[in-house]
């Protein structure tokens, strides 16, 4: 069995042709992309349908296995991801086109024509090998083989942003790059002193007690640091807002909630399965570190009116949730952190695509202060970002609901257990501060879609099938996940449950 | 008694189908309305009948003492599971919620009738009966807290119905402010506030059902109320007490107690359809209901753990909140925040009672009470707000002093509010005297010390009840017609009854209002031993043998307070014999007056101590330390870490270079992209890596060879 090598690999080894056929017929590509995105997406979907860890292996000498496993931590991000990236693809559609027709709007007619399809074919060339880059990391079975795909994931990305971006393009492109790939590098230093002291990169196989006990925290700690500045937590997050808010927009949709909740899951993979004393050693902090992200983040989206500012900062206290159930000590919480990155891939991703729905139908607006009354103008839009809104408010019948409750019961589960303030009171406070994310988000609602209509905006029409299609079936299955929660449940549990308490 | 899991039969498939069709009609409502409007309006109204005719099938078997439960899987990996529990006090308050809201349906169809995006309008009006049906009706907090939230979500969508913000569906007087803070809130604002308050105390109920879980281990009432070991666990911890009022956070939110009963006053910006709905029948009933199911399970697992604390706080918060709101009602303007605040006030007394049931020897004495108290003011509050909808269109004002003398002009109307009004205010034979009267008789005989002051502030509030109520009535219908009116009529606009799909609703509410009324004790029986056969099954709770019992000091009390409040209504409103005005010219009063009509400066603290701050240190923050500090700090460390990005090439090269050469390729090429990206050749380079990186991959799966 190939699957997962396909479902890896396809992409890559097909994305030059893609580019060579965007340079000859422009759109075509796109809907070639899709077509291997839903391939692969079915790849993975056909070795998770049993519903048993699968894994493939190919020997890697002299660094080891070279495998790749979909287990019950990896196929909930493996899924989502590819999800989003097949639902993404048919956005990229109309939407780049508009996009690479504004950045070459300048040239000569018969320029115009060539550069707009190479420009096409670069950006899903691009695309299909970030969206490898994705799921190789979550799939790897070695160290530095994750480190190679994690690597992987962030160059392609950096040149979307250079290249398809808005606004300082070049500049917060390369911040982008210096900040994640500063983190990546403390977390290669992690994973190099992991593997050098113990012998071993295949995960499976490192032990965390043949490792000398004096570095153990050290190790565990530059392995938090690296990925949190991934997952943007407070004080690593600056970069987050300018990349987020300037890539173009299907990118968002992809860097923001998939992307940086990777850092999630290799915290689980690395924190977690391979470090667990480490882990309780450092625990508390870094949920103390994940309640700071949420509510700072949740403070920032309130004082933003770009609206990919807006939802980016949101992200930002979206993976302070992530990082806080990370953090419970409690199986119930890792978890329910395990559902939000699901959960803030559906939402946000529909959130940013409906931000772009209104860059692509009101002439590039994104100053919600320009907007209101879009409600009875976009209303397929409006539904959808209302369900997006709503899951990331933890309201059911969402999957946000589902995943936010799973978190803190974790955490109240560590406090009861303890029984020590602190473990309460942030519990509590965190539990509290979700009320600052449903105050961004229905004020943003009724600043974007209630009130008066600008007289701009007058003639604003729904967008084309190829944004509303994505968008709809992304809001269909966070309500269904939702609503039957076990699609993700009877993945995470029994696994995590197996190496922590409540 | 355990349960076994039953089949799926009819008999227990009809508890999940009264949620589960209005919330599926709800759905289809968008493509119904594809065949027409008329088509897609009677669709919906058909959908509520249809639920209300099967939770009407409920009645005899629940009547005869019948608990139906009904599990299915639902989180196998937790062993969470969903279910339907209908027992007897379940299947009442499923009717109660179904048959109102049919009538509020039917209404709807006059009322909505010049109405725009209808569709929105009867999706959310399904998908809240659905939701209201969906707490009602399950077995376990989890599945009872999807409706919750949705109930909080509908009456967002519906308050904010009128979501063009046009500045006839504000509510509140423009340009009255307090502290600078605005009143009049537009119906989006009032929608906003409503969820986030309701919110808040959501959030109270998360914090405390989650260590209930986590101490306990399930949601289930059932086995809550079986395996009382979870309530010493949480007693041996301090918990027990602040669980159960935290969980009751979630009723202050929902029902608008104090002190989360700021949103409801705003909330009238929704259509009145809507007011009805969520008066009457749904949402704020919710947290009563909740109390309903809370209150019985910690009663039973918690005795001899000091748990009356815990019905101390729900009996304080109900007495003073039905004192608070009721002083409120006796100064607004607007005839719907009469009915807002005194809908407030009157949750206020069934919180009273929920309270007092552990409080006193017997804890179906208040329970039956509250719960009496919630079945006549449902219908008498659904009456009086869909007779208020007909008013405001009929006069196209909200404001009563706009009103006057209509009791010719629209005399069904009349008749129907002042007989809903009577049962209010608690007249003799009217459905409130006896409810009321319940409450009292329960309050009374609490044996803490809080007995007294608690029969203070619900005595104190059957006055002031009275006295608003035949305000109401005086000011809208006697007298003689408001100069606004006089205008209307010069401009050929003549008032006249509202159309029968209309008056019809709220004259069968006013009628059942004096049925009530005249059957009181009986029917009062009646709801004891249903009220009775819930707690005996499913709560493991003794109830005492018991029929109807007058309490003749309570009696005494609010025939007292009835005629001490009702007076000075008839002098100044009905009669008119006397100048209302005069008295808060000057003085006490009128401090007193300023006092009450800026709601006890309650909603103005709320906005400058939580609204704007939030706001403005987002904004401070942002601007100081994100943008002052962090971003600035950013900009060192980006060039510091080129310098360490040069490191890490090295690192990068060095290792990667260890086992696969192209990659090194790879690195040069990103860096020279990263200077050379603006110069147009990236295509070229970017297809290079990319090449690089497939001759990596390939050189890797030459070498290694499938080991599985």
């Amino acid at each position: 069995m190939t699957n997962l090598l396909q479902a890896v690999f396809l992409p890559i080894v097909l994305s030059p042709l893609i580019y060579y056929i965007g340079r000859r017929s422009g759109k075509a590509a796109g809907w070639l992309s899709f077509a291997v995105m839903v391939y692969s997406t079915l790849m993975l979907l056909i070795v998770t349908l049993p519903g048993a860890t699968y894994i493939e292996q190919y020997s890697w000498n002299p660094i080891g296995i070279f495998g790749l496993k979909a287990d019950g931590l990896s196929i909930p991000f493996a899924l989502t991801i590819y999800l989003l990236c097949t639902a993404l693809t048919i956005y990229s559609i109309p939407y780049m086109s508009h996009r690479i027709e504004e950045q070459t709007e300048h040239l000569s007619s018969e320029a115009r024509e060539q550069t707009f399809k190479s420009k096409l074919g670069l950006y899903y060339m691009l695309y299909l090998l970030y969206a490898s880059g994705m799921l190789g990391t979550v799939l790897a079975t070695n160290l530095i083989q994750f480190y190679i795909f994690f690597e992987l994931m962030l160059i392609p990305s950096f040149i979307l942003i250079a290249e398809f971006g808005y606004g300082d393009r070049g500049r917060i492109s390369f911040m982008y790059f210096l900040w994640t790939h500063v983190g990546a590098l403390i977390l290669l230093a992690g994973i190099l002193t992991i593997g050098l002291t113990t012998g071993q990169f295949n995960i499976e196989a490192i032990r965390e007690s043949s490792m000398p006990e004096g570095i153990r925290v050290w190790v565990a700690a530059a392995v938090t640091i690296g990925l949190a500045v991934k997952l943007a937590a407070f004080g690593l997050h600056i970069w987050l807002p300018y990349a987020h808010a300037e890539a173009p927009t299907p990118i968002s949709a992809l860097l923001s909630p998939a992307m940086i909740g990777i850092g999630g899951y290799a915290l689980i993979r690395i924190l977690i399965f391979i470090l667990p004393s480490s882990y309780h050693t450092i625990a508390l902090a870094v949920a103390i570190w994940g309640l700071i992200t949420m509510i700072y983040g949740g403070l920032m989206a309130f004082a933003q009116d770009d609206i990919k500012r807006l939802l980016a900062y949101s992200s930002v206290s979206q993976m302070g949730y992530i990082i806080f159930g990370i953090a419970s000590a409690a199986s119930m919480g890792v978890s329910g952190a395990v559902f939000h990155f699901v959960t803030h891939g559906t939402g946000k991703a529909i959130l940013f695509m409906t931000a772009g729905t209104i860059i692509l139908q009101a002439h590039g607006i994104r100053s919600i202060s320009k907007m209101g009354g879009l409600g009875s103008k976009l209303p397929l839009t409006t539904t959808a970002a209302m369900i997006g809104f709503l899951a990331i408010m933890g309201v059911p019948p969402t999957n946000g609901f589902q995943s936010e409750w799973m978190i803190f019961s974790g955490s109240l589960a560590t406090a009861t257990k303890i029984g020590a303030p602190i473990y309460y009171a942030i519990a509590v406070t965190a539990l509290a501060s979700t009320a600052l994310t449903a105050g961004y988000a229905l004020w943003t609602v009724k600043r974007i879609f209630f009130g008066s209509l600008p007289e701009e905006l007058k003639d604003v029409k729904e967008a084309s099938p190829t944004v509303t299609i994505p968008l709809l079936f992304l809001a269909t299955v966070t309500l269904i996940l939702g609503i039957l929660p076990s699609y993700v449940t009877d993945w995470i549990i029994p696994l995590v449950s197996s190496i922590l308490p409540g | 008694m355990t349960y076994e899991a039953a089949q799926l039969t009819f008999e227990t498939l009809t508890p999940w189908l009264v949620w589960f069709i209005p919330m599926l009609g709800a759905i289809l409502t968008p493509l119904i309305a594809k065949a027409g409007d008329k088509a897609r309006n009677y669709f919906a109204v058909a959908v509520s009948l249809l639920s209300a005719l099967l939770a009407a099938s409920m009645l005899p078997a629940a009547l005869g003492g019948n608990v139906i439960h009904h599990q299915v899987e639902w989180i196998p990996a937790l062993k969470i599971t969903a279910g339907v529990l209908a027992d007897p006090i379940a299947v009442l308050m499923a009717n109660i919620v179904a048959w109102i809201s049919f009538l509020i349906m039917v209404y709807s169809i006059g009322y909505m009738k010049d109405e725009t995006s209808l569709t929105r309008y009867w999706f959310f009006m399904n998908f809240f009966i659905g939701n209201m049906q969906l707490i009602v009706l399950s077995d376990n907090f989890l599945q009872l807290f999807f409706g919750w939230e949705g109930v909080g979500l509908c009456s967002y969508g519906l308050i904010g119905f009128w979501n063009r913000d046009e500045e006839k569906h504000w509510v509140g007087t423009p340009g009255h402010t307090v502290w600078g803070v605005p009143q009049a809130y537009s119906p989006t604002h009032a929608g906003m506030k409503a969820f986030i308050t309701t919110r808040i105390g959501d959030i109270s109920f998360l914090i405390g059902l989650l260590i209930l879980y986590s101490v306990a281990g399930t949601f289930d009432f059932i086995h809550l109320a079986e395996n009382k070991q979870w309530a010493s666990s949480l007693a041996a911890m301090g918990l027990l007490i602040p669980v159960g009022v935290l969980i009751f956070g979630g009723a202050i939110g929902k029902s608008a107690q104090f002190p989360l009963h700021e949103w409801l006053p705003d909330a009238m910006a929704g259509p009145t359809a809507v007011s009805a709905l969520i008066h009457a029948a749904t949402m704020v009933k919710a947290g009563v209901f909740l109390m309903a199911r809370a209150g019985p399970i910690f009663y039973s697992a918690g005795s001899g753990l000091g748990v009356t604390g815990f019905f101390e706080a729900i009996a304080w918060i109900g007495a003073f909140t039905a004192f608070l709101a009721a002083t409120q009602a006796m100064v607004a303007k607007e005839v719907k925040k009469v009915l807002a605040y005194s809908t407030v006030s009157q949750i206020g007394y069934m919180m009273l009672g929920m309270g007092v049931a552990g409080l006193v020897a017997d804890f179906a004495t208040g329970y039956v009470a509250g719960f009496f108290h919630l079945t006549s003011h449902a219908i008498f509050k659904a009456a009086m707000f869909m007779g208020a909808g007909a008013l405001i269109h009929a006069t196209e004002t909200k404001y009563m002093n706009e009103m006057g003398g209509l009791r010719k002009s629209m005399r069904i109307t009349y008749i129907s509010m002042l007989l809903a009004a009577a049962g209010l205010a608690g007249v003799p034979l009217f459905s409130g005297f006896w409810s009321k009267d319940a409450i009292l008789g329960a309050t009374l005989s609490v044996n803490t010390p809080s007995a007294v002051p608690l029969t203070i502030l619900a005595s104190a509030t059957v006055f002031i009840t009275a006295f608003y109520s035949f305000r109401m009535i005086g000011m809208i219908f006697h007298g003689e017609p408001s100069h606004h009116l006089e205008k209307l009529e010069e401009h050929g606009h003549h008032i006249h009854e509202a159309p029968r799909v209309m008056w019809l609703p709220y004259a069968i509410l006013a009628v059942a209002t004096v049925a009530i009324g005249l059957t009181g004790p009986f029917f009062e029986g009646a709801l004891h031993s249903i009220a009775g056969s819930s707690l005996e099954k499913v709560f493991e709770l003794h109830v005492e043998e018991e029929g109807f019992k007058l309490n003749f000091v309570a009696l005494g009390i609010s025939i007292a307070g009835l005629g001490v409040g009702a007076f000075p209504a008839y002098r100044y409103y009905i009669a008119r014999t006397a100048d209302p005005s005069s008295l808060v010219s000057g003085g006490f009063l009128a401090a007193l007056y300023r006092f009450l009509e800026n709601r006890w400066y309650i909603n103005a603290l709320y906005y400058k101590v939580f609204v704007y701050p939030s706001v403005t240190i987002g904004r401070g923050l942002f601007k100081v330390f994100e943008t002052g500090v962090i971003d600035r700090l950013s900009g060192a460390a980006a060039s510091s870490s080129i310098a360490v990005s040069s490191v890490g090439n090295w690192i990068d090269v060095n290792i990667i270079d260890w086992f696969a050469n192209g990659t090194a390729a790879a690195g040069t090429v990103m860096s020279r992209t990263a200077r050379r990206i603006q110069s147009g050749v990236t295509e070229q380079y970017v297809f290079i890596f990319v090449i690089g990186i497939i001759i990596v991959i390939l050189a890797v799966l030459a070498l290694g060879s499938e080991m599985n």
